[in-house]
């Protein structure tokens, strides 16, 4: 017996065929789905959440529609279209991985049962992970990150009475902002770099003023409420027992000036958004190391076509730049992928979007400028965490053993530190950590990324196995 | 440019447990690895100390190994390992206790029974359970297991804590280690070895070859021809779980081995081959095997089919044509030594200490002539032909 005579992957896998799988119905997803369906293909739809939407239109259930209402009714619309446009739409499905041929996808069911897909095109709309950077501290209850508070506050959900909010990038404002709305009061935002301080890059966001108007209407309504924004901040700490008690913030650019310790009960800290790009690279595509962000970003043309042809990465898996630049992805792909099979779309149509992405691209690079890079925020506040700091809250490690292990004998790389500590090796697959791990490692020779592997989730071994003899799948 | 007693190519737990003993036996030694210590075989292995006769073969496997042939090297690691923690000042989760080995057809019986008798034979203890007395031992076994052989001593360690605790010894009693410096030649040069890096050379009269899958390329950089079978295997971990499973379990039949290692993860091995075996990046772990390693270990082990996979992964596995240990100086290479093969990790403290011994002109603790190197160097003309004899033993029962 050798490796090619087993028997089929997975023997009991119900198995789906479509023209194009689209994986990930946040607005990219949605985007993609809705222009290859429109142009004639055969659309599936796969989506780990129990309902289409991604995080940014995460749709509401029944009972907070009821309370609190819809905060992004134009999701549900979207959503609707893209059903009504004959998409097949599999929510809570997990897309766990890729077949050896490097092409079927595979799913497991909300009940578990194992799916093969296949399909001519591919379109991975896989979105963001938040991008997280330990702090002494930060592994007790009461610390979140911005997004789980925007999430919950959008649900009906008050997580805490007094609170900071703290990281860096755009994203801090409307979530300090959803917090208010829930009744939470908020000390303060601490910004790291400084971008509410009119300076030259600042000038050149003056020519998308309906951007800049929505954040300045996020920044006069914090004002209104007496918070305080402070820039070239970070958490230095949070204080707490059994739950955060509080946090001391200190000055990014001299890490010895504390600048203010709040009495908190949640603490919201965040540094923006990664890509998730490991289904990508599983599927076999190239990546590059953005030298801006310091993240692992699959190499796109311009319509977000990989390096393996049937492939596309698009909305935030293809670099984090947010919903508006999302759906434009999508309906580029998808007017690439419709071209490619021989159903050219109007060309007017291409030329206006190319056109909008082009201009949606300058903002977010403005955008981005004002902010300090993550490439050397992210290092800069590794290098300081003290010794005894965690910095892999699943497997317990800490900053001093991280940096040990990176300075075996001889050198180390990134897969070397996570083997040699455990690091990144927990539940999480290094999915909170794995930034900081790469850059406690900073510089050397070998890899120095956590590599993409299979599952891609945590996956039910029952959904390998299949259903047992006499058992209805 | 510089001069030590003896270099170690490759820094897997081969290299680092010679290492350790040649320093601790004064000589001055560098270890050298192509890339990061401990990040191919030995890291990746699954861990299991197997002190029982193993099964013959891995799925996917094309001839079976000995088995009895590798009772008394099972033996004497055994030994060792006992001893391993203590003399590294090391917790390296050695856990020795005890392990299954189970069967389900008549023909595994058999194949039990044989095993047994050559346990008896070689001084090992073993007992033979009908399938109602192992699932009594052991309530966790599925309902096809028909017998079983129990061996208080099997266990297992954590891979990846031994090598860089034999390094860490080794680099206490003066050993130097130089990772991501792979070996670009190694020259004769009066009685001395030169050895070549991108980093420079060093002149050493012993050169020990550790490299696991790259063993025929070392071999070949001295001119001589190592014949190695290398293969890409992968292993499969779930989430952790309350500490459930105190034993290592086999299948005699195909490749199987379950524990609970240290941290509550169960890991799921037994030799599947991977997707695909690089040896230039790194071997990929494939859909197929995982599901065939599943399926059966959720067969022998039904509570594994609630739990959830983490992770998996694939690391390269330095067989031989015959499946059988190499180990030994190289004939018509004076100086140069080579260890490998497969169950590297059960036998590392072994093969540490015997090629310590021979390096310094002493006798090993065990006969070790069979797994000499010269069965694998290609005889002028006929390259293919040259299948060691002792397959013929190791296909008679199993």
């Amino acid at each position: 017996m050798s490796a090619d005579t087993f028997a089929p992957s997975l023997p009991a896998a119900a198995e789906l065929s479509a023209d194009a799988a689209v994986v990930g119905a946040g607005p990219a997803g949605l985007a993609a789905a809705l222009e290859l369906a429109r142009g004639g293909l055969d659309v599936l739809l796969l989506d780990e959440q129990a309902e289409p939407g991604g995080q940014y239109y995460r749709r509401p259930g029944p009972e907070v529609l009821d309370a609190v209402g819809d905060h992004r009714p134009e999701g549900g619309r979207l959503v609707a279209r893209v059903r009504a446009a004959g998409v097949r739409v599999l929510s809570g499905h997990t897309v766990w991985g890729v077949d050896d041929d490097r092409r079927t996808l595979l799913a497991a069911s909300p009940g578990g049962a194992a799916l093969r897909v296949r399909a001519r095109w591919v379109v991975a709309a896989t979105g963001a992970y938040e991008r997280s950077v330990p702090f002494p501290g930060w592994q007790l209850p009461g610390v979140v990150t911005p997004g789980l508070a925007q999430h919950m506050s959008a649900e009906g959900v008050r997580l805490g009475r007094r609170a900071v909010v703290a990281g860096s990038g755009p994203f801090l404002l409307p979530v300090a902002c959803a917090l208010l709305e829930r009744g939470v009061r908020v000390a303060a935002v601490a910004e790291a770099g400084r971008p509410y301080t009119p300076g030259p890059a600042a000038l050149g966001a003056l020519r998308f003023p309906a951007r800049l108007a929505e954040l300045a209407s996020y920044a006069a309504r914090l004002a209104r409420h007496g918070v305080r924004l402070h820039q070239d901040t970070v958490v230095a700490r949070a204080h707490g027992a059994d739950r955060v008690e509080a946090a001391t913030l200190v000055r990014f650019s001299d890490p010895g000036e504390v600048v203010a310790r709040h009495d908190v009960d949640l603490l919201c800290v965040g540094y923006g958004f990664r890509p998730q790009a490991d289904l990508a690279q599983l599927l076999g595509c190239a990546v590059d190391r953005d030298p801006a962000t310091g993240d692992t970003v699959p190499r796109l043309t311009p319509a977000g076509r990989a390096s393996v042809p049937h492939v596309y990465v698009v909305g935030e898996a293809a670099g984090a730049a947010g919903a508006p630049t999302a759906l434009a992805r999508g309906r580029a792909a998808a007017l690439d992928i419709l071209a490619a099979s021989g159903r050219a779309p109007d060309r007017g149509e291409r030329r206006r979007l190319a056109v909008r992405m082009a201009s949606l691209a300058r903002f977010t690079r403005l955008t981005a400028a004002l902010y300090p890079a993550p490439a050397e925020l992210v290092p800069a506040l590794a290098r300081r965490l003290p010794g005894s700091a965690l910095v892999c809250r699943c497997e317990c490690v800490t900053a001093g053993a991280v940096r040990g292990a990176a300075a075996a004998a001889g050198g180390s790389d990134v897969p070397a530190v996570k083997g040699g500590t455990r690091a990144g090796m927990g539940l999480c697959q290094a999915r909170e950590c794995g930034p900081a791990l790469e850059a406690l490692r900073a510089d050397g020779p070998g890899t120095g990324a956590v590599p993409a592997r299979v599952p891609l989730r945590p996956l039910p071994l029952a959904a390998v196995l299949g259903p047992a003899p006499g058992e209805d799948a | 440019m510089s001069g030590y007693d003896a270099v170690v190519v490759g820094a897997g737990v081969l290299g680092a447990a010679t290492a350790l003993e040649l320093a601790e036996a004064g000589l001055s030694v560098l270890v050298l690895d192509r890339g990061a210590p401990n990040r191919e075989g030995s890291g990746t292995t699954a861990g299991n100390l197997h002190i029982q006769a193993v099964h013959t073969r891995r799925p996917g496997q094309a001839v079976p190994l000995d088995s009895e042939g590798l009772l008394p090297a099972q033996k004497a690691a055994d030994g060792l390992w006992a001893q391993a923690e203590e003399r590294l000042d090391a917790d390296l989760e050695v856990r020795r206790n005890g392990g299954f080995m189970v069967a389900e057809t008549a023909e595994q019986r058999q194949e039990l029974r044989t095993k047994h008798v050559w346990e008896r034979r070689a001084g090992l203890e073993t007992e033979l359970l009908d399938g109602d007395a192992a699932r009594a031992a052991l309530p966790l076994l599925g309902p096809t297991v028909t017998a079983a052989t129990w061996c208080p001593h099997d266990g297992y360690a954590n891979p990846l804590k031994a090598a860089p605790a034999y390094l860490a010894a080794a680099g206490r009693r003066g050993a130097r280690v130089e990772a991501f410096t792979p070996v670009t030649g190694l020259e004769r040069r009066g009685a001395a070895w030169r050895v070549r890096t991108p980093r420079g050379h060093h002149d050493t009269p012993v050169v020990v070859n550790t490299a696991g899958p790259w063993i025929s390329d070392v071999g070949a950089l001295a001119g001589v021809d190592l014949r190695m079978s290398p293969v890409a295997i992968q292993m499969h971990v779930t989430v952790r779980e309350r500490p459930v499973l105190h034993h290592l379990v086999q299948h005699i039949g195909e490749g199987m081995s379950v524990k609970q290692v240290t941290a509550g993860n169960l890991l799921l091995g037994g030799g599947w081959p991977a997707r695909r075996m690089d040896l230039d990046g790194r071997s990929s772990a494939g859909v197929a095997g995982l599901a065939g390693n599943v399926a059966q270990a959720a067969r022998i082990l039904p509570f594994l089919a609630r739990l959830r996979l983490l992770r998996m992964w694939a690391g390269p596995l330095a067989a031989t044509p015959d499946e059988m240990p190499v180990i030994g100086p190289v004939p018509g290479r004076e100086g140069l030594y080579v260890a490998g093969g497969t169950y590297a990790f059960t036998f590392a403290p072994l093969w540490g200490e015997t090629l310590g011994r021979m390096i310094r002109g002493q006798s090993p603790r065990i006969d070790v002539s069979a797994f000499a190197p010269d069965r694998l160097t290609a005889p002028a003309g006929g390259a293919d032909t040259a299948v060691p004899a002792h397959t013929e033993k190791g296909t008679a029962p199993c």
